[in-house]
């Protein structure tokens, strides 16, 4: 083991094709990782940490995006001169990395299992028996449940946290001297995420292992890093001990991102209880048949949602909070008959939904509108965003040249320039994409706002905007909405009342303040207790928190 | 840093624009554009060029080109007017061109649609019909129908529709089976849109470059058809067409080559315009592929 720093970077710059929206991606980044030592890379979409993690495995983009000048030593050798032989051998084996979109980064075609043997086959020297068992050992390491016949599976087969797991276990099985995190947890729920951040650490004591560990979220900061690098539009604008960075920020930027993180303290609650109930639901249940190839392993037929019911009163926010595989996104499938529900109904306006036939159905749906996850997927990309809100109401039969004129009026509710409303959804970044998902929503008017996961995609600044806008929308306009999220601060910050799910049961209900402050089931206990940085509370600042946006 | 979020780039080139753009970069693509353009200006101005009825004669029969200046590319054997055959023959050629193709894609995309849209046994019964179709070659199919139908020039192209609209159906399928489950489908049935507006209005649309850039293969080999059923004598007798021309050339080929060359280079070109036409397509409406 050498002694000095596992990876010293100095003067890093990395140069964007010409008619980019600035010359450089990075400019001048110093950093030191040493061994045994966590440093989390923090900044929002666009700062250029990502570009950082290719620069060390020399996977950037060239000859379009090319390091222009600096020098990257991994234990004491500058990288930069290294030929792609010897980069080879060093990739995988003595630097891994773990990347950020788990789906993209794992072959569709191939097992799980084949994957890590490839990993394995390529740098360790054992029979293939020997390393299918340090496979599934690896696996089980990471904890995923049925190591063996996960193994066998697809990767669309398994959960969105389970590939990442399996990155992981792919990452660490060769146990690395410096791993680079890419986002690894942003996919995960929160007690996968403690247990993944908890194995990182637990890897780094047994091999004294540095992390280059990329990150937009303070929480894990708070609960990961040793040092903290802060990074705005590819400038470093702060550097220091995760102590001093996060309970004492110098730069305004710092301060700004530090006070956009949603604090954990629930609002006091609200006497809605009285208020009519607009959407019943009343022992749904739904059931994913078995699938299997015809030659590789079986897996079981998954049990999305078992016996659900649940009642949300009008101008509440109902919360429903569980990990990935809870079917929380089921529930909100199921309750808008996105999906079909196997039995039971929902009742909105004392109409049974899921007994509707399919004229009925189409009539009701101006009542129970959706704001999806993804705002790139979930608005057409042919579709001017005018049309996109005035579609709605159209098809419910609104004259066209009202519509229009109301989306418009939508926009400007949302805090959208009226501009936009002739422009195409890719013109758009997330968080603007996400606020015409909800004037879509908004556009029919309904009863009840069905949202999943809706600021799960977007940087914490945008994301305390929209939740900002959310709140203040569900003041004026009344709403009841249903929101779906992992993220239990963002639960804290706008549910009146949470339901958390478990394996499609309910384990626990009740007003959010309560739930917090005395969770009654141990997995609750479970979930609050893993949220990062629950023992850090962000300091406040006298500033105004401003953020950046797109220029 | 006062700057929020709701702020917004500014406005991008308006899409004709980018499109231009993109498919002036493919130097081969504007060749076939020009090649196009030829073919378009031969048709449209073939009554200029001869006024009157480009089958009778015209002069001595067997004149090489460029001797008569009356009839500048030679007479064939019974002295009718090269020159104004190849023109008269661009109109019929674009005609089975673009309607064989219209027809074709037609009744591809709605098949596709249907069977990506719905799967199960929609998808079942259509896919079966699709592969009944393809197990029969094209060309054997596309005579029989001629036989059943006569050879007028309206059958022929209703024919040469009917007998390649099989593979758009299967590309418009997959395209909507990746399509169907993106959000936005959901989000646009979750508004109360119904099944047909979504199949036409939200996915076609997206659907619809690799269609556009298939319909120019199509056209190509609509006019290959048109004038293989005319080489072998099965086309209409009443237009000059560029297959009826080489079929008939094939008689004197040994001592008058230029009758059947002639309008073979012409349908050579056309049908190279129509690949590099649909290869610039390609290039300006799915530009990520080739970026790499």
């Amino acid at each position: 083991m050498s002694s000095g720093p596992v990876l010293d970077i100095r003067d890093l710059r990395i140069a964007l094709p010409e008619g980019s929206d600035r010359p450089f991606a990075l400019e001048g980044l110093n950093l030191t990782v040493n061994p045994g030592e966590i440093v989390c890379l923090v900044g929002e979409s666009g700062s250029g940490k990502s570009l950082t993690a290719g620069a060390v495995m020399r996977l950037l983009p060239e000859p379009h995006v090319q390091v222009a000048g600096g020098a990257i030593a991994f234990e004491n050798q500058n990288l930069l001169d290294k030929t792609e032989a010897e980069m080879r051998k060093i990739r995988g084996n003595r630097i891994s990395m773990i990347f950020q979109e788990p789906m993209t980064a794992l072959n569709p075609q191939k097992t799980v299992g084949w994957q890590i043997d490839e990993v394995l086959g390529l740098h360790m020297n054992a029979p293939r028996s020997e390393r299918r068992a340090h496979a599934i050992e690896m696996l089980d390491r990471v904890h995923i449940p049925d190591p063996a016949s996960a193994y066998n599976a697809y990767p669309h087969q398994i959960s969105g946290g389970q590939r990442q797991r399996v990155m992981i276990a792919m990452a660490l099985s060769l146990s690395p001297r410096l791993i680079i995190a890419d986002e690894p947890t942003t996919a995960l729920d929160v007690t996968t995420q403690l247990q993944i951040l908890k194995l990182i650490r637990e890897l780094q004591e047994e091999d004294g292992a540095g992390v280059l560990f990329i990150t937009h979220d303070f929480g894990v900061v708070a609960e990961i890093a040793d040092h903290v690098v802060v990074l705005r539009n590819g400038v470093m604008v702060e550097t220091g001990p995760a102590s001093q960075v996060l309970n004492d920020p110098k730069h305004p930027y710092t301060q700004a991102l530090i006070s956009s993180v949603p604090a954990l303290t629930p609002p006091p609650a609200k006497a809605v209880t009285q208020a009519p109930v607009v959407l019943k639901g009343t022992g749904l249940k739904k059931t994913f048949a078995a699938s299997g190839g015809f030659l590789s392993g079986k897996r079981e037929a998954v049990v999305a949602v078992r016996d659900l019911t649940f009642q949300l009163h009008k101008g509440e926010t109902l919360g429903v909070v569980g990990e990935s595989g809870s079917g929380k996104t089921t529930v909100s499938r199921i309750v808008t008959r996105l999906l079909e529900a196997d039995s039971g109904a929902v009742e909105l306006n004392d109409t049974d939904l899921l007994a509707c036939s399919p004229r009925e159905l189409r009539a009701m749906r101006k009542h129970i509108q959706m704001v999806f996850q993804d705002p790139m997927a979930s608005l057409n990309p042919r579709k001017r965003v005018v049309d996109l809100i005035a579609q709605g109401p159209i098809v419910h039969g609104e004259n066209r040249e009202t519509a229009r004129a109301r989306a418009r009026d939508l926009l400007e509710l949302v805090e959208l320039s009226p501009a936009a409303a002739d422009r195409f959804p890719h013109e758009f970044s997330g968080g603007q994409r996400q606020r015409i998902g909800i004037a879509r929503a908004l556009a029919l008017e309904p009863k009840v706002i069905v949202a999943d996961e809706p600021v799960s995609a977007l940087d914490v600044s945008v994301q305390a905007q929209v939740l900002t806008l959310l709140a203040d929308l569900r003041e004026r306009m009344q709403l009841s909405l249903l929101f779906v999220t992992h993220d239990l601060r963002v639960a804290a910050q706008l549910c009146d009342r949470i339901i958390v799910m478990q394996k499609g049961e309910i384990v626990e209900s009740g007003l959010t303040a309560e739930v917090f402050a005395d969770p009654q089931h141990p997995y609750t206990r479970n979930l609050l207790s893993s949220i990062p940085g629950r023992h850090w509370t962000p300091p406040t600042f006298k500033t105004a928190p401003v953020t950046e946006g797109a220029a | 840093m006062t700057l929020v979020d709701a702020d917004l780039r500014p406005p991008e080139p308006s899409r004709p624009v980018v499109f231009w753009r993109r498919y002036r970069r493919n130097r081969a693509a504007l060749l076939g554009l020009f090649l196009f353009a030829i073919v378009v200006f031969m048709a449209l101005t073939a009554g200029l060029v001869d006024p009157d009825d480009p089958l009778r004669r015209a002069g001595v029969p067997l004149t090489a080109p460029f001797v008569d200046w009356a009839t500048p590319l030679g007479t064939d054997q019974l002295g009718r007017d090269i020159l104004s055959g190849i023109f008269y023959g661009a109109r019929i050629s674009l005609l089975v061109g673009v309607v064989a193709t219209l027809i074709s894609i037609a009744i591809g995309v709605v098949i596709g649609a249907l069977a990506g849209y719905f799967g199960g046994w929609v998808d079942d019964v259509l896919m079966r019909i699709t592969e009944a179709f393809q197990t029969i070659p094209n060309f054997v199919l596309l005579l029989a129908l001629v036989a059943i139908l006569g050879s007028k020039i309206e059958w022929i192209t209703l024919a040469i529709g009917i007998v390649s609209w099989t593979a758009p159906a299967r590309m418009v399928r997959a395209e909507f089976m990746s399509l169907r489950g993106r959000e936005f489908v959901d989000a646009a049935r979750n508004l109360g849109v119904s099944n047909t507006a979504i199949i036409f209005r939200e996915i076609l649309p997206n659907a619809l470059p690799p269609i556009v850039v298939y319909a120019s293969v199509i056209m190509a080999l609509s006019i290959l058809l048109e004038s293989a059923l005319a080489f072998l004598g099965l086309g209409d007798p009443n237009y000059a067409s560029w297959g009826n021309m080489i079929g008939q050339g094939r008689a004197v080929l040994r001592t008058a080559w230029y009758c059947a060359a002639i309008p073979g280079v012409a349908i050579v070109l056309t049908v190279l315009s129509f690949s590099l036409l649909g290869e610039g397509l390609n290039d300006a409406l799915n530009p990520r592929q080739k970026q790499r």
